[in-house]
Protein backbone atom coordinates (compact mmCIF):
# COMPACT_ATOMS: atom_id res chain seq x y z
CA UNK A 1 0.00 0.00 0.00
CA UNK A 2 1.14 3.12 -1.01
CA UNK A 3 2.01 6.39 1.45
CA UNK A 4 -1.29 8.32 -0.35
CA UNK A 5 -3.39 5.14 0.29
CA UNK A 6 -2.84 4.73 4.03
CA UNK A 7 -3.19 8.24 4.52
CA UNK A 8 -6.26 8.23 2.37
CA UNK A 9 -7.97 4.99 4.16
CA UNK A 10 -6.53 6.75 7.64
CA UNK A 11 -8.42 9.82 6.75
CA UNK A 12 -11.48 7.76 5.76
CA UNK A 13 -11.71 6.02 9.22
CA UNK A 14 -10.59 8.95 11.54
CA UNK A 15 -13.85 11.28 9.63
CA UNK A 16 -15.67 8.09 9.94
CA UNK A 17 -15.41 7.88 13.48
CA UNK A 18 -15.93 11.97 13.88
CA UNK A 19 -19.04 12.13 11.13
CA UNK A 20 -20.85 9.13 13.96
CA UNK A 21 -20.34 11.46 16.87
CA UNK A 22 -21.58 14.36 14.81
CA UNK A 23 -24.75 12.07 13.80
CA UNK A 24 -25.01 11.30 17.72
CA UNK A 25 -24.96 14.57 18.16
CA UNK A 26 -27.92 15.53 15.62
CA UNK A 27 -30.58 12.72 16.77
CA UNK A 28 -29.92 14.42 20.52
CA UNK A 29 -30.30 17.83 19.52
CA UNK A 30 -33.07 17.06 16.87
CA UNK A 31 -34.92 14.75 19.43
CA UNK A 32 -34.54 17.53 21.72
CA UNK A 33 -35.68 20.78 19.47
CA UNK A 34 -38.40 19.05 17.50
CA UNK A 35 -41.38 18.97 19.67
CA UNK A 36 -40.77 22.26 20.55
CA UNK A 37 -40.82 23.31 16.85
CA UNK A 38 -43.70 21.77 15.43
CA UNK A 39 -45.74 23.39 18.23
CA UNK A 40 -43.94 27.02 17.56
CA UNK A 41 -42.17 27.14 21.14
CA UNK A 42 -39.89 30.25 21.01
CA UNK A 43 -35.89 28.82 20.24
CA UNK A 44 -33.84 30.99 22.35
CA UNK A 45 -30.52 32.18 19.86
CA UNK A 46 -28.40 29.76 21.33
CA UNK A 47 -30.27 26.89 20.45
CA UNK A 48 -31.06 28.32 17.06
CA UNK A 49 -27.21 28.03 16.89
CA UNK A 50 -27.20 24.25 17.60
CA UNK A 51 -28.18 23.76 14.42
CA UNK A 52 -24.50 25.66 12.88
CA UNK A 53 -23.01 22.77 14.36
CA UNK A 54 -25.13 20.10 12.88
CA UNK A 55 -24.29 21.76 9.46
CA UNK A 56 -20.41 21.49 10.39
CA UNK A 57 -21.28 17.58 10.79
CA UNK A 58 -22.89 17.58 7.20
CA UNK A 59 -19.32 19.09 6.33
CA UNK A 60 -17.16 16.42 7.87
CA UNK A 61 -19.56 14.02 6.42
CA UNK A 62 -19.19 15.17 3.04
CA UNK A 63 -15.14 14.92 3.50
CA UNK A 64 -15.63 11.54 4.53
CA UNK A 65 -17.80 10.20 1.64
CA UNK A 66 -15.29 11.82 -0.76
CA UNK A 67 -12.39 10.39 1.04
CA UNK A 68 -14.22 6.75 1.45
CA UNK A 69 -14.58 7.18 -2.27
CA UNK A 70 -11.12 7.30 -3.13
CA UNK A 71 -10.42 4.40 -0.47
CA UNK A 72 -12.22 2.26 -2.40
CA UNK A 73 -11.58 3.34 -5.96
CA UNK A 74 -7.80 3.03 -4.89
CA UNK A 75 -8.61 -0.32 -4.28
CA UNK A 76 -10.33 -1.22 -7.37
CA UNK A 77 -7.18 -0.26 -9.35
CA UNK A 78 -5.35 -3.17 -8.44
CA UNK A 79 -8.12 -5.69 -7.11
CA UNK A 80 -8.69 -8.92 -8.86
CA UNK A 81 -12.11 -8.40 -9.69
CA UNK A 82 -14.82 -5.76 -8.75
CA UNK A 83 -16.61 -7.59 -5.81
CA UNK A 84 -20.79 -6.87 -5.55
CA UNK A 85 -20.23 -5.74 -1.69
CA UNK A 86 -17.83 -2.78 -2.62
CA UNK A 87 -19.68 -1.47 -5.92
CA UNK A 88 -22.78 -1.73 -3.79
CA UNK A 89 -20.80 0.10 -0.80
CA UNK A 90 -20.05 2.96 -3.92
CA UNK A 91 -23.16 3.49 -4.38
CA UNK A 92 -24.10 3.42 -0.80
CA UNK A 93 -21.09 6.32 -0.42
CA UNK A 94 -22.30 8.24 -3.36
CA UNK A 95 -26.08 8.19 -2.06
CA UNK A 96 -25.20 9.26 0.80
CA UNK A 97 -23.55 12.03 -0.33
CA UNK A 98 -25.86 13.04 -2.51
CA UNK A 99 -28.25 12.91 0.75
CA UNK A 100 -25.90 15.71 2.19
CA UNK A 101 -27.24 18.33 0.04
CA UNK A 102 -30.63 17.07 0.84
CA UNK A 103 -29.82 17.49 4.74
CA UNK A 104 -28.52 21.04 4.20
CA UNK A 105 -31.96 21.96 2.11
CA UNK A 106 -34.28 20.49 4.61
CA UNK A 107 -33.06 22.06 7.77
CA UNK A 108 -32.99 25.20 5.82
CA UNK A 109 -36.37 24.40 5.27
CA UNK A 110 -37.34 23.40 8.28
CA UNK A 111 -35.92 26.50 10.36
CA UNK A 112 -37.76 28.82 7.72
CA UNK A 113 -40.66 27.29 7.80
CA UNK A 114 -40.61 27.48 12.06
CA UNK A 115 -39.69 30.71 11.66
CA UNK A 116 -43.14 31.72 9.21
CA UNK A 117 -45.21 28.90 11.74
CA UNK A 118 -45.82 26.71 8.95
CA UNK A 119 -45.97 23.02 9.66
CA UNK A 120 -42.71 20.65 9.70
CA UNK A 121 -43.14 17.29 7.82
CA UNK A 122 -39.68 17.13 6.46
CA UNK A 123 -38.51 16.10 10.07
CA UNK A 124 -39.33 12.55 8.47
CA UNK A 125 -37.56 13.01 5.83
CA UNK A 126 -34.50 14.32 7.88
CA UNK A 127 -34.55 11.10 10.26
CA UNK A 128 -34.57 9.02 6.87
CA UNK A 129 -31.41 10.64 5.56
CA UNK A 130 -29.82 10.93 8.42
CA UNK A 131 -30.55 7.42 9.34
CA UNK A 132 -29.50 5.96 5.58
CA UNK A 133 -26.12 8.24 5.81
CA UNK A 134 -25.45 6.52 9.61
CA UNK A 135 -25.77 3.14 8.15
CA UNK A 136 -23.90 3.56 5.13
CA UNK A 137 -20.77 4.96 7.22
CA UNK A 138 -21.13 1.90 9.64
CA UNK A 139 -21.47 -0.38 6.87
CA UNK A 140 -17.73 1.00 5.13
CA UNK A 141 -16.20 1.16 8.91
CA UNK A 142 -17.01 -3.14 9.09
CA UNK A 143 -16.08 -3.60 5.53
CA UNK A 144 -12.81 -1.82 5.70
CA UNK A 145 -12.21 -3.37 8.66
CA UNK A 146 -12.77 -7.14 8.01
CA UNK A 147 -12.47 -6.94 4.24
CA UNK A 148 -10.98 -4.57 2.53
CA UNK A 149 -8.11 -4.08 4.33
CA UNK A 150 -7.27 -7.45 4.22
CA UNK A 151 -7.62 -7.94 0.46
CA UNK A 152 -4.61 -9.22 -1.84
CA UNK A 153 -4.24 -6.76 -4.58
CA UNK A 154 -2.26 -7.03 -7.51
CA UNK A 155 1.18 -6.26 -8.43
CA UNK A 156 -0.14 -4.24 -11.89
CA UNK A 157 -2.55 -3.79 -13.87
CA UNK A 158 -2.00 -2.66 -17.11
CA UNK A 159 -4.92 -1.43 -18.35
CA UNK A 160 -7.54 -0.88 -15.71
CA UNK A 161 -11.46 -1.94 -16.41
CA UNK A 162 -12.15 -1.31 -12.54
CA UNK A 163 -12.88 1.82 -12.19
CA UNK A 164 -13.96 2.32 -15.45
CA UNK A 165 -16.73 0.14 -14.73
CA UNK A 166 -17.39 1.92 -10.63
CA UNK A 167 -17.69 5.47 -12.67
CA UNK A 168 -20.63 3.35 -14.56
CA UNK A 169 -22.30 2.10 -11.83
CA UNK A 170 -22.14 5.74 -10.37
CA UNK A 171 -23.49 6.92 -13.52
CA UNK A 172 -26.44 4.60 -13.43
CA UNK A 173 -27.01 5.67 -10.10
CA UNK A 174 -26.62 9.35 -10.97
CA UNK A 175 -29.50 9.05 -13.93
CA UNK A 176 -31.32 7.33 -12.34
CA UNK A 177 -31.80 9.80 -9.13
CA UNK A 178 -32.21 12.51 -11.77
CA UNK A 179 -34.76 11.18 -13.49
CA UNK A 180 -36.50 10.28 -10.50
CA UNK A 181 -35.84 13.98 -9.34
CA UNK A 182 -37.38 15.41 -13.09
CA UNK A 183 -40.44 12.92 -13.35
CA UNK A 184 -41.21 14.58 -9.39
CA UNK A 185 -41.48 17.56 -11.31
CA UNK A 186 -43.79 16.54 -13.88
CA UNK A 187 -45.84 15.53 -10.97
CA UNK A 188 -45.26 18.28 -8.27
CA UNK A 189 -45.17 21.15 -10.82
CA UNK A 190 -45.66 23.71 -7.93
CA UNK A 191 -43.80 21.34 -5.17
CA UNK A 192 -40.51 24.05 -5.25
CA UNK A 193 -39.06 26.65 -7.38
CA UNK A 194 -38.14 25.03 -11.17
CA UNK A 195 -35.62 27.31 -12.66
CA UNK A 196 -33.55 27.19 -9.03
CA UNK A 197 -34.07 23.65 -7.77
CA UNK A 198 -33.38 21.99 -11.84
CA UNK A 199 -30.65 23.65 -12.04
CA UNK A 200 -29.18 22.99 -8.25
CA UNK A 201 -30.36 19.65 -8.85
CA UNK A 202 -28.21 18.86 -12.19
CA UNK A 203 -25.48 20.15 -11.04
CA UNK A 204 -25.04 18.02 -7.72
CA UNK A 205 -26.51 15.17 -9.28
CA UNK A 206 -23.71 15.21 -11.58
CA UNK A 207 -20.68 16.25 -8.98
CA UNK A 208 -20.19 12.35 -8.28
CA UNK A 209 -20.11 11.29 -11.86
CA UNK A 210 -17.84 13.95 -12.71
CA UNK A 211 -15.44 13.48 -9.87
CA UNK A 212 -15.35 9.12 -10.97
CA UNK A 213 -14.79 9.67 -14.49
CA UNK A 214 -12.25 12.32 -13.25
CA UNK A 215 -10.49 9.73 -11.66
CA UNK A 216 -10.52 7.41 -13.94
CA UNK A 217 -9.35 9.30 -16.53
CA UNK A 218 -6.37 10.26 -13.88
CA UNK A 219 -5.59 6.56 -13.75
CA UNK A 220 -5.67 6.36 -18.23
CA UNK A 221 -3.07 9.71 -18.16
CA UNK A 222 -1.00 7.49 -15.33
CA UNK A 223 -1.18 4.48 -17.45
CA UNK A 224 -0.14 6.39 -20.54
CA UNK A 225 -1.95 3.74 -22.58
CA UNK A 226 -5.14 4.05 -24.57
CA UNK A 227 -8.27 4.71 -23.04
CA UNK A 228 -10.03 1.73 -23.65
CA UNK A 229 -9.39 -1.36 -25.31
CA UNK A 230 -11.18 -3.18 -27.71
CA UNK A 231 -14.18 -5.15 -26.03
CA UNK A 232 -14.57 -2.13 -24.20
CA UNK A 233 -14.76 0.27 -27.39
CA UNK A 234 -17.25 -2.43 -29.05
CA UNK A 235 -19.49 -2.08 -25.62
CA UNK A 236 -19.13 1.36 -25.56
CA UNK A 237 -20.66 1.72 -29.16
CA UNK A 238 -23.45 -0.84 -28.70
CA UNK A 239 -24.73 1.49 -25.56
CA UNK A 240 -23.78 4.31 -27.43
CA UNK A 241 -26.58 3.04 -30.32
CA UNK A 242 -29.19 2.06 -27.51
CA UNK A 243 -28.74 5.61 -25.78
CA UNK A 244 -29.12 7.28 -29.30
CA UNK A 245 -32.67 5.53 -30.20
CA UNK A 246 -33.70 5.64 -26.87
CA UNK A 247 -33.29 9.16 -26.52
CA UNK A 248 -34.63 10.15 -29.46
CA UNK A 249 -37.70 8.84 -28.98
CA UNK A 250 -37.81 10.75 -25.43
CA UNK A 251 -36.75 13.89 -27.19
CA UNK A 252 -39.93 13.57 -29.80
CA UNK A 253 -42.07 12.78 -26.64
CA UNK A 254 -40.97 16.19 -24.82
CA UNK A 255 -40.66 17.82 -28.00
CA UNK A 256 -44.67 17.10 -28.69
CA UNK A 257 -45.84 17.78 -24.90
CA UNK A 258 -43.87 20.61 -24.95
CA UNK A 259 -45.60 22.06 -28.63
CA UNK A 260 -48.42 21.70 -27.18
CA UNK A 261 -48.29 24.11 -24.05
CA UNK A 262 -44.83 26.63 -24.56
CA UNK A 263 -45.56 28.05 -21.50
CA UNK A 264 -45.42 24.96 -19.67
CA UNK A 265 -43.33 22.62 -17.42
CA UNK A 266 -41.91 20.34 -20.27
CA UNK A 267 -39.92 23.57 -21.34
CA UNK A 268 -37.60 23.50 -18.56
CA UNK A 269 -37.67 19.72 -17.62
CA UNK A 270 -36.83 18.94 -20.87
CA UNK A 271 -33.03 19.39 -20.35
CA UNK A 272 -32.87 17.23 -16.79
CA UNK A 273 -35.44 14.13 -18.56
CA UNK A 274 -32.92 14.12 -21.81
CA UNK A 275 -29.27 14.54 -19.79
CA UNK A 276 -30.34 11.95 -17.15
CA UNK A 277 -31.87 9.40 -20.01
CA UNK A 278 -28.78 9.65 -21.25
CA UNK A 279 -26.73 9.08 -18.71
CA UNK A 280 -29.03 6.50 -16.83
CA UNK A 281 -29.32 4.44 -20.60
CA UNK A 282 -25.56 4.90 -21.45
CA UNK A 283 -24.22 3.67 -17.91
CA UNK A 284 -27.03 0.73 -17.95
CA UNK A 285 -25.57 -0.29 -21.61
CA UNK A 286 -22.22 -0.05 -20.44
CA UNK A 287 -22.66 -2.81 -17.83
CA UNK A 288 -25.00 -5.08 -19.69
CA UNK A 289 -22.61 -4.98 -22.13
CA UNK A 290 -19.63 -5.53 -20.19
CA UNK A 291 -20.72 -8.29 -17.63
CA UNK A 292 -22.72 -9.86 -20.13
CA UNK A 293 -20.88 -10.03 -23.46
CA UNK B 1 -19.74 -20.21 -37.59
CA UNK B 2 -17.48 -19.06 -34.23
CA UNK B 3 -14.32 -17.81 -33.51
CA UNK B 4 -12.77 -21.01 -30.84
CA UNK B 5 -9.14 -20.66 -29.21
CA UNK B 6 -6.96 -22.38 -26.55
CA UNK B 7 -6.45 -19.53 -24.76
CA UNK B 8 -7.34 -20.90 -21.33
CA UNK B 9 -5.08 -24.14 -22.74
CA UNK B 10 -1.78 -22.56 -23.28
CA UNK B 11 -2.53 -20.34 -20.09
CA UNK B 12 -1.70 -23.38 -18.16
CA UNK B 13 0.65 -24.70 -19.93
CA UNK B 14 2.19 -21.23 -19.34
CA UNK B 15 2.57 -22.16 -15.28
CA UNK B 16 -1.05 -21.74 -14.50
CA UNK B 17 -0.55 -17.73 -15.93
CA UNK B 18 -3.95 -15.55 -15.28
CA UNK B 19 -6.21 -14.01 -17.26
CA UNK B 20 -4.62 -10.58 -15.58
CA UNK B 21 -1.19 -11.32 -16.43
CA UNK B 22 -1.95 -12.39 -19.88
CA UNK B 23 -4.30 -8.95 -20.19
CA UNK B 24 -0.68 -6.96 -18.97
CA UNK B 25 1.23 -8.51 -21.58
CA UNK B 26 -1.21 -7.96 -24.71
CA UNK B 27 -2.10 -4.95 -23.06
CA UNK B 28 -6.06 -5.20 -22.83
CA UNK B 29 -8.13 -5.51 -19.31
CA UNK B 30 -8.87 -9.00 -17.81
CA UNK B 31 -12.21 -9.00 -18.71
CA UNK B 32 -11.49 -8.72 -22.48
CA UNK B 33 -9.59 -12.38 -22.28
CA UNK B 34 -12.41 -13.57 -20.11
CA UNK B 35 -14.67 -12.76 -23.06
CA UNK B 36 -12.62 -13.86 -26.05
CA UNK B 37 -11.98 -17.29 -23.61
CA UNK B 38 -15.56 -17.35 -23.66
CA UNK B 39 -16.25 -16.89 -26.86
CA UNK B 40 -17.90 -14.24 -26.48
CA UNK B 41 -15.69 -11.51 -27.83
CA UNK B 42 -13.94 -11.94 -31.21
CA UNK B 43 -10.44 -9.95 -31.28
CA UNK B 44 -9.02 -8.16 -33.77
CA UNK B 45 -6.42 -9.65 -35.85
CA UNK B 46 -3.54 -7.39 -34.11
CA UNK B 47 -4.85 -8.49 -31.02
CA UNK B 48 -5.02 -12.25 -31.86
CA UNK B 49 -1.61 -12.28 -33.25
CA UNK B 50 -0.57 -10.52 -30.14
CA UNK B 51 -1.90 -13.33 -28.06
CA UNK B 52 -0.40 -15.82 -30.25
CA UNK B 53 3.41 -13.85 -30.34
CA UNK B 54 3.04 -13.82 -26.77
CA UNK B 55 2.72 -17.69 -26.11
CA UNK B 56 5.12 -18.44 -28.76
CA UNK B 57 2.95 -20.48 -30.97
CA UNK B 58 1.23 -20.03 -34.17
CA UNK B 59 -1.86 -18.53 -34.92
CA UNK B 60 -4.05 -21.21 -36.12
CA UNK B 61 -2.55 -23.08 -33.02
CA UNK B 62 -4.23 -20.85 -30.70
CA UNK B 63 -7.69 -19.71 -33.08
CA UNK B 64 -9.78 -22.08 -34.81
CA UNK B 65 -13.45 -21.75 -36.54
CA UNK B 66 -15.23 -23.54 -34.61
CA UNK B 67 -17.61 -25.19 -36.91
CA UNK B 68 -14.37 -26.46 -38.74
CA UNK B 69 -12.82 -28.07 -35.87
CA UNK B 70 -16.04 -29.84 -34.86
CA UNK B 71 -16.40 -31.63 -38.70
CA UNK B 72 -12.49 -32.60 -38.12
Amino acid sequence: MTRFNKLVKNASVVLAIIGLGFFVYDIVIFLRLQPRMVVFDVLTQAEENLFFVTGAGLLVYLGFCISALLHIANYLRKAPEVKFRYIALVVGIVLSLLFVFSDFALMNDIVKQYRLGLSQPEWLLVYILIGFQVVTLCVYLIVQRVSLSKEVLLQQVALDSNIYLAAQYIGLVCGFMGLSFSVLGFIFPGGWNLTVHTTITMIILLIPYALAVGYWLITKIQEKKLLYDEKQLQDIGKSSFLTLIVSAAIMISLFIANYNNLAGITSMLWLPVLLFSILFLFSLGNIYFSWKE
Amino acid sequence: MELGNNIRKYRFEHGELSQQDLANAVGVTRLTIHSIETGKFNPSTLLALKIAQFFNARFEDIFFIADEENQQ
